[in-house]
């Protein structure tokens, strides 16, 4: 299993400066922030599936399709219970069945999707290394960016172990299809301690490897890669910008909201 | 005391490259000191040898050399550690990191980029080097270790070898005065070590000074000394010769007694062999008639044959199997395979081969692509694993996956727990298997706090409870020492000799050749052998196309036309003709 997303695919948007790569997923964070509206997160979704296109990152997008799905669908379902407003489709107990509670049930599923969208985009075209550089031009500390950039390498890392350990579980007999809902999470608790553990031993060995190699010298280290700035980055920059403010409208202007119905 | 130390400090050889003086460390929670007193020194360019059983302080020497102790771990550190002229202790440990490069066994926890170049400049950048110098070291550092032309290359993607070797390259960029090298093959196939070792001799005929912590006595024997340590003191520091034959004490210290030495000893004739021709010569030298014994068809002193088959259905029967993880990665293809009742068997191959691909099928975690995977007759497809984790138990290799309750006890009663047996009879089950492994007085204990050997011997208890039919053991003795090898073998073929049925992948040559009885190889996901132990050894063109070497006595063996698999076996077979 590949434990890191990055593709090394050299196109304009690998090559673009790591501060603009840092931005553009903050960007797309703040876009997806201000708007609940399906149809308003409609452009910037279209617009990562046209990134994803252009950068060869769909075997990423495909590798999490479940994700996505599990997402928009579970988060739909879930608002039914919990969004009241509207008049009611069908006459239902608990679940309230509204043209109001569906939009806004899919507009927050398709939201968190984009924001896993952005993540996986962003992490398919960034190598960590240019994460921390990122970060560091923007002011974040070398050793806080670093940490940060090494934890996105780290999280497939514990998933991957995370599997195994419910393997090992499972071959003491210990069922995890066993039961409800509420049943099969609980049932996933004991899987807790050994990865906990295990994240522990594996952090507290990287920690030390780190050290032995200079971690922490200096507050900014050198780099073996220059990253100039060029022409692509200052339109990228503009198009973000644009993005940006075009979302931030959308928001004051009220486009982004839902109307109950 | 501390002019003291710094007196015998300032009359250090001026070609020291290392200097150790009354080192005593205690961990913060322990309540014992790790190392007592401790003194050496390395002249510039030596290589030693750091042996003993674990806890006897190795890895806390180790990380003493760098500042890892006392700094990273805190405790109570008393002493002088000097790099040439320089005292370590003026330093942090980055600063320590251009001094002494550290080389750590979890190679997957050294890396931390996304190329290999980035992983070489990584130790660079962070002392700050120009950009143009970094570039200059790169290319040296990589064709150092054999990496040259993979500067673009994921590390991830690398073999074990190869990622341990990336990791030396990390270091050597530095330049560092000393390298110190943390067990770094426990962790690699036959092929990794080999690639490591011979890096070893390589940086050690450059003039590297090198410090080696290894459990494998046979790759040192080249080594300038060996330091062996007993309970944070030295007790040797002598070329390998006289460290190596010293049986009494690598005994008490818990490390391998080196085969040929042990077959010179039972011969009479004694004394120190680092080569299976050297021992040879030896030989031949005190029983001349040897000499004319040719190595060709060669006689196999066979182990007690495999059980002969009951008649009944075999426990496990695979048949064309094949499994990919993904479009590209074939992991096995069309393997077929018998396990019988009470079969030894030992599977080996390289990493990634496809070994643990198979067992997991066997164990019903992966479905085949093609093929099926019979259990006892039932075709293994319609079974769950948790369904039949009473007929067939796995151990995995790293023992932390499986533990997950707050003792030894309750680690142990998880599995009949969930099967619904009575408290009576969880309390037996349990009483029983920590008997059998030797950890019943742990009973109450955080199986946490115990040493990776007591946790693997848990691991195997909790599985055991079950009273499974087939016991399969991925690298049941990785990260062992050798006194905690051999018991955790001895509770295996215990457990053989008591009718279970054992299926250990593994690594290890000797492993196999004193204990299995039947070896299956794969390569790149097909079967090349399924045969004895003793077939398997005399097929020399085999063994060199899947990088897996006999033991140094079953080589040696090979020389007089015999086949034999412990040093025992070859001594009588040669007092027998002499």
């Amino acid at each position: 299993m590949a434990i890191q997303l990055y593709l090394d695919r050299g196109t304009f948007v690998h090559r673009l400066h790591p501060t603009v790569k840092v931005i553009a997923l903050f960007v797309m964070f703040w876009s997806v922030y201000w708007v609940d509206n399906p149809i308003a997160l409609l452009p910037i979704g279209i617009f990562m599936l046209w990134v994803a296109q252009l950068t060869g990152s769909w075997r990423n997008f495909y590798r999490y399709r479940w994700y996505f799905i599990i997402l928009v669908f579970t988060t739909t379902i879930v608002w039914l219970f919990f969004y009241r407003q509207g008049t009611p489709l069908i006459n239902l107990p608990f679940v309230h069945v509204s043209r109001g509670s569906l939009v806004y049930g899919l507009g927050r599923g398709i939201k968190l999707a984009e924001l896993l969208g952005a993540s996986v985009l962003f992490l398919s075209t960034t190598r960590v290394e240019e994460f921390t550089v990122g970060l560091a031009k923007l002011g974040v500390s070398y050793r806080v960016g670093f940490a940060i950039s090494l934890a996105f390498r780290l999280v497939p890392l514990f998933i991957d172990s995370a599997m195994t350990i419910v393997d090992a579980q499972k071959l003491r007999g210990y069922d995890f299809e066993k039961g409800g809902l509420f049943e099969r999470m609980r049932r996933y608790v004991t899987v807790v301690i050994p990865v906990f553990m295990s994240a522990l031993r594996r952090a507290n060995n990287m920690a030390m490897a780190l050290e032995a190699r200079g971690f922490g010298l200096r507050n900014n280290p050198t780099t073996l890669i220059e990253y100039p700035v060029m022409p692509a980055d200052v339109v990228a920059g503009l198009t973000l910008f644009a993005i940006a403010t075009g979302y931030f409208l959308i928001y004051y202007t009220g486009y982004g909201a839902i109307t109950p119905g | 005391m501390k002019t003291e130390l710094q007196s015998a400090i300032a009359g250090t050889p001026a070609d020291t490259a290392l200097s150790v003086r009354d080192v005593t460390y205690t961990y913060p929670s322990e309540p014992g000191p790790a190392l007592r007193a401790l003194s050496l020194d390395q002249a510039h360019g030596e290589m030693i040898a750091i042996m003993g059983a674990s806890g006897a302080g190795k890895s806390t020497l180790a990380k003493c050399l760098n500042r890892l102790v006392p700094e990273f771990e805190g405790g109570d550190f008393r002493g002088i550690v000097m790099i040439g002229k320089s005292r370590l202790d003026a330093m942090r440990i980055c600063e320590a990191a251009a001094e002494v490069g550290m080389v750590f066994q979890d190679f997957e926890a050294q890396l931390f980029s996304t190329s290999v170049e980035l992983e070489v400049a990584f130790a660079m950048e962070q002392v700050g080097m120009a950009r143009g110098e970094m570039q200059a070291r790169l290319r040296p550092a990589l064709e150092a270790v054999g990496l040259a032309g993979f500067e673009h290359r994921d590390p991830t993607s690398l073999s074990g070898g190869e990622k341990q070797r990336l990791a030396i390259a990390s270091v050597l960029a530095l330049r560092p005065s000393i390298i110190v090298l943390d067990e770094p093959t426990t962790d690699l196939d036959p092929e990794g070590k080999a690639e490591v070792f011979a890096l070893i001799a390589k940086l050690r005929e450059q003039g590297f000074s090198l410090v080696v912590i290894e459990h494998e006595s046979e790759e040192l024997m080249r080594a300038d000394r060996i330091i062996l340590l007993h309970d944070g003191t030295i007790v040797a520091d002598a070329p390998p010769a006289e460290v190596m034959t010293n049986f009494d004490l690598l005994e008490e210290c818990g490390v391998h007694v080196p085969g040929l030495n042990r077959v010179l000893h039972l011969l009479g004739i004694g004394g120190h062999a680092d080569s299976v021709d050297q021992a040879y010569e030896a030989i031949v030298r005190t029983f001349p008639r040897l000499r004319t014994f040719s190595p060709a068809s060669p006689t196999a002193l066979s182990k007690d044959p495999d059980p002969a088959g009951s008649g009944e259905p075999p426990l496990v029967e695979v048949t064309g199997l094949s499994f990919s993880y993904s479009e590209n990665v074939h992991a096995l293809k069309g393997i077929d395979l018998r396990i019988e009742r009470g079969d030894f068997l030992a599977i080996v191959g390289q990493n990634g081969s496809g070994k643990t691909t198979l067992a997991k099928h066997i164990v019903g975690l992966l479905k085949p692509n093609e093929g099926r995977v019979m259990l006892e007759g039932r075709d293994r497809a319609s079974l769950r694993a948790a369904e039949t984790a009473r007929e067939v138990a796995y151990v995995f290799q790293n023992p932390d996956h499986q533990i997950s309750a707050a003792t030894v006890w309750d680690e142990v009663a998880f599995g009949p727990r969930n099967f619904g047996f009575d408290k009576r009879e969880i309390e037996r089950r349990c009483a029983e298997v920590l008997e059998a492994v030797g950890l019943l007085d742990a009973r109450d204990k955080d199986p946490f706090l115990l040493s990776k050997g007591e946790r693997q011997r848990v691991a195997v208890a909790s599985v055991l409870a079950l009273r499974p039919r087939l016991l399969i053991l991925d690298e049941p003795t990785t990260g062992l020492d050798h006194r905690e090898q051999r018991r955790m073998m001895a509770l295996v073929e215990d457990l053989n000799r008591s009718g279970i049925a054992i299926v250990m992948i593994t690594h290890t040559p000797w492993l196999v050749a004193e204990y299995a009885r039947r070896v299956v190889l794969i390569r790149k996901g097909r079967k090349l052998f399924d045969g004895t132990v003793a077939e398997f050894f005399a097929q020399d063109d085999l063994l060199a196309h899947s990088s897996f070497r006999a033991p140094e006595v079953t080589r040696l063996s090979r020389r007089f036309g015999a086949l034999a698999l412990t040093p025992q076996a070859l001594a009588d077979w040669i007092k027998e003709r002499a």
